[in-house]
């Protein structure tokens, strides 16, 4: 029997060539990222959990320095047609957000093992969860109030603040031409009909603080509008290939 | 809107369910399961429950799914958004609700036409407030088991020409 | 238990997944979609939430199933458990997960032998190096043999 396509997903990549300093937040096709810290005054104080927040560019020849503990390394993707895990999707290469945090008594943000140290000793670069080796990486050096690392709020409004802060460029990306794209991938869900049926169980984070697991943002990859696997008392939930390859779970471990 | 005592099944209505046992002694189906989803109180979370309902059917490789909402009023939201994502995921539908005289859809859609059943007995306007009345019965399970029948036909029909 | 940075997988890990990559790309598989569920923190629960995939797995006529466990340590309960519930309902199962010298299951069964271990430290250990024992293409196609295999053997069971 034929294949069925059950459904496309498309997604457009920019490359950004370069992050720097700037009093304004924008993002271009062509590829220049300009970061202000102008609105983390705002976040931080609605975030009743985050003492501070402070966000370091680090170029690919500058992972010799201190890192906190890291939460999660986070492509910027956007929609730009449809929801997540159909239309099209903006996202940027060169270029990945990462958040890591600490509470104001020195704690580490961990709960088995914490990655704190020498970034260029800490991370394996170039793995499939890991930055490209060439990428700028956007830090989100987040200081908890006391004990907070260790309560849920504290690393889901570390999430949430990074989240917010990459919103401002996901609605300029939203409005790139799809023309200017470096490169455009597409996905198709396939129904191979009387071939074998497989389905891949990922048993993901589920016993609270940062042990947990976002589903059902809005944004790919984002938190905003998604609840936690926690709250739904961690019940099996099937998503389709291209939902889960588009982001629609977001890492809170 | 919501459940009134009419329509509202009981532990037991769901012990005895007519519908589970037409459809699972019927020889031409293999029944995959029974997906149960709430009806939630908020609109944006109405969509997406019913919608992972779809998805969900969609991933079971269902070729067809009949939908039972207990209720009426804002339920049909979520009614009304599942026939839909099922519809447009070439899933076969039919559906059973309440909608007599004062449950009219609040919502409708292009997946919504000759597919649902009534299940409401009662002959009056208003919701009688008897336990048990508008319940289904085995001849809405019957209608609903048929009208399945002939949409998972055509589907198959219309898959076998293109 | 739980988690530690080397096998933490990232919201980047998700959005380049390989374990999807290979499976999906496959033409001789028909993939289903993907079952996320939840580790919990007590035992009851962790059987719970680990049976109910199991049991969608099987209500979706699952020919077979590819299990990624996330950590080690308590986690293994639910990994064993989904595993054990997949075989009791002939649903063969190969699996991806961290052993090494730290991560030996903690509780073991009958349906426990397609495992790869996706330790990639010399010293077998949880590193805190954030990506060092997480999964590869490798390990992903080697799942999948694995899986090919058991479904072969169980068609050849079943006299098909």
């Amino acid at each position: 029997m034929a294949d069925i396509d059950l459904g496309r997903l498309v997604i457009r990549a920019f490359d950004i060539k370069s992050v720097s300093w700037g009093d304004e937040m924008k993002v271009t096709p062509q590829g220049e990222m300009i970061i202000s810290k102008s609105m983390l005054p705002d976040l931080v104080s609605s975030m009743d959990t985050i003492e501070a927040v402070d966000i370091r560019l680090i170029q690919p020849d500058e992972h010799d320095q201190w890192t906190n503990t890291i939460l999660d390394i986070i492509p910027i993707s956007t929609k730009a047609l449809g929801v997540v895990g159909e239309g099209i999707t903006h996202t940027l290469t060169g270029v990945c957000a990462m958040i890591t945090a600490v509470d104001t008594e020195g704690k580490q943000c961990h709960e088995f093992g914490s990655s704190e140290g020498n970034l260029k000793e800490k991370i394996i670069f170039d793995n499939p969860g890991t930055p490209h080796s060439t990428d700028v990486i956007i830090s989100f050096d987040v200081t908890l109030k006391a004990g907070m690392g260790q309560e849920r709020k504290g690393p889901y409004q570390a999430h949430l603040l990074c989240d917010r802060f990459l919103q401002v460029y996901r609605e300029q990306m939203k409005n790139f031409d799809g023309k200017l794209c470096s490169a455009r991938n597409e996905f198709h869900n396939i129904s191979r009909p009387g071939k074998k049926r497989v389905v891949i169980i990922r048993e993901v984070a589920g016993q609270g603080a940062m042990y947990d697991m976002q589903l059902f943002p809005h944004e790919p990859s984002g938190v905003e509008g998604g609840r936690s696997i926690i709250d739904m008392g961690n019940m099996p939930i099937l998503v389709t290939p291209n939902e889960y390859r588009d982001g629609i779970l977001h890492s809170m471990q | 809107m919501g459940v009134g005592p009419s329509a509202k099944e009981t532990s037991l209505h769901h012990f005895r369910d007519p519908l589970l046992d037409l459809f699972s002694s019927d020889e031409d189906i293999d029944l995959l399961g029974i997906i149960l989803f709430g009806s939630s109180d908020k609109y944006s979370e109405k969509i997406l429950t019913s919608t992972r309902a779809a998805i969900w059917a969609q991933g079971m490789r269902a070729d067809g799914a009949v939908i039972f909402c207990e209720g009426s009023g804002n339920n049909h939201v979520d009614f009304a958004n599942a026939c839909e994502q099922l519809g447009r995921r070439g899933i076969a539908v039919a559906g059973l609700t309440v909608i007599g005289k004062n449950g009219q859809f609040v919502v409708t859609n292009d997946y919504m036409n000759d597919n649902i059943i009534d299940v409401c007995k009662s002959k009056g306007s208003v919701e009688p407030c008897i336990i048990g009345e508008n319940n289904l019965s085995n001849d809405d399970c019957k209608k609903a088991l048929a009208i399945l029948k002939i949409k998972m036909n055509k589907a198959k029909e219309a898959r076998n020409l293109s | 238990m739980g988690i530690g940075p080397s096998t933490k997988e990232t919201s980047m890990h998700h959005f380049r997944d390989p374990l999807l990559d290979v499976v999906s790309a496959d033409e001789d598989i028909d993939l289903l979609g993907i079952i996320l569920v939840g580790s919990p923190d007590g035992n009851a629960d962790k059987l719970l939430v680990g049976t109910r995939a199991a049991i969608w797995a099987q209500g979706m006529r699952a020919d077979g199933a590819i299990i990624s466990a996330d950590g080690w340590g308590n986690s293994h309960v639910d990994y064993a458990n989904t595993c054990e519930q997949l075989g009791k309902r002939g649903i063969p199962a190969a699996g991806l997960a961290f052993h090494g010298k730290n991560g030996k299951f903690v509780v073991t069964n009958a349906y426990l032998d397609a495992i790869v271990d996706i330790c990639k430290n010399k010293d077998g250990i949880e590193s805190n190096v954030l990506g060092e024992n997480n999964m590869n293409v490798k390990d992903c196609r080697k799942a999948l043999a694995m899986l090919k295999l058991k479904m072969r053997k169980s068609d050849a069971e079943r006299g098909n």
